[in-house]
């Protein structure tokens, strides 16, 4: 039960970096660790006590295997979160062009 | 245009990545090619490959890295990867179905040449993901510096 409470707490603070930070890169990381929050969240779901990899070898049977499917999940998880940070990289980088800043309390001219 | 040895990191962090960045290019290229036998695979493998090139670039400046792959070879070398993968699944047509292993003697089984057309697949995957994550990143740099 501990590795869950820990799993959230993870969350939380990407949550907490994403609400309370203004500076658009720490926004981003917290993103980051929000997302990987959620990922170690899928594969703790999977896990098993003494489970192997859950790879075809020799001496591999279904009862000590941990179970693949979340793996499988997560890996495209981690595929579409790739994407999603480049794309706000490059946002990032368009804003700093537009306003030579990072800071969000300070770009507000949204109208023209 | 700026100096030549301003251009990148220190000397420092130039050497070492002289030293490293071909060992880090070999084990993206162990990791594709064992990826049917140990964990690893096509993703992981071409993640590693991408990664050699953005050391290269973090450590002498866009345009060394560049130079060794353009960004237009890039973006070839990532349409080729995803036909290569779609040729192969339409290869399979030719046993019957979609994704079919049409190797005859598909090797035995825990071995490096074996599993068929998976190692294809890998190496299909590889090229994409590779490619296109270091055509992220230059785009990102080109973008920056325009």
């Amino acid at each position: 039960m501990i590795e869950y409470i820990l799993c959230f707490i993870l969350f939380c603070i990407g949550l907490y970096c994403v609400l309370r930070k203004r500076n658009i890169i720490k926004i981003v990381i917290g993103l980051g660790i929000v997302e990987y929050a959620v990922n170690l969240f899928f594969v703790l779901i999977g896990f098993r006590m003494h489970g192997r990899a859950p790879i075809l070898a020799k001496d591999q049977t279904i009862s000590n295997m941990v179970d693949p499917l979340p793996q499988a999940l997560v890996l495209t998880s981690i595929v579409i979160g790739l994407a999603v940070t480049a794309l706000i990289v490059a946002i990032a980088i368009r804003l700093y062009e537009k306003y030579g800043t990072f800071d969000i309390t300070k770009i507000r001219r949204l109208r023209g | 245009m700026k100096n030549k040895k301003e251009v990148g990191m220190t000397l420092i962090v130039k050497t070492i990545t002289r030293l490293t960045v071909g060992l880090i290019l070999l084990y993206g290229i162990y990791i594709v090619l064992h990826g049917h036998v140990s964990p690893g695979g096509g993703f992981a493998g071409g993640v590693i490959i991408a990664l050699s090139f953005i050391h290269l670039m973090l450590a002498f400046g866009k345009e060394a890295a560049l130079k060794k792959l353009s960004q237009a070879a890039s973006s070839i070398l990532e349409s080729l990867g995803a036909l290569m993968f779609l040729s192969i699944a339409l290869l399979g047509f030719l046993g019957g179905y979609f994704f079919f292993n049409f190797f005859l003697h598909k090797g035995t089984p825990f071995a490096l040449f074996s599993a068929g057309i998976i190692p294809l697949c890998n190496i299909a995957i590889s090229l994409k993901v590779g490619a296109g994550l270091f055509a992220i990143f230059a785009v990102l740099i080109l973008f920056k510096s325009r």
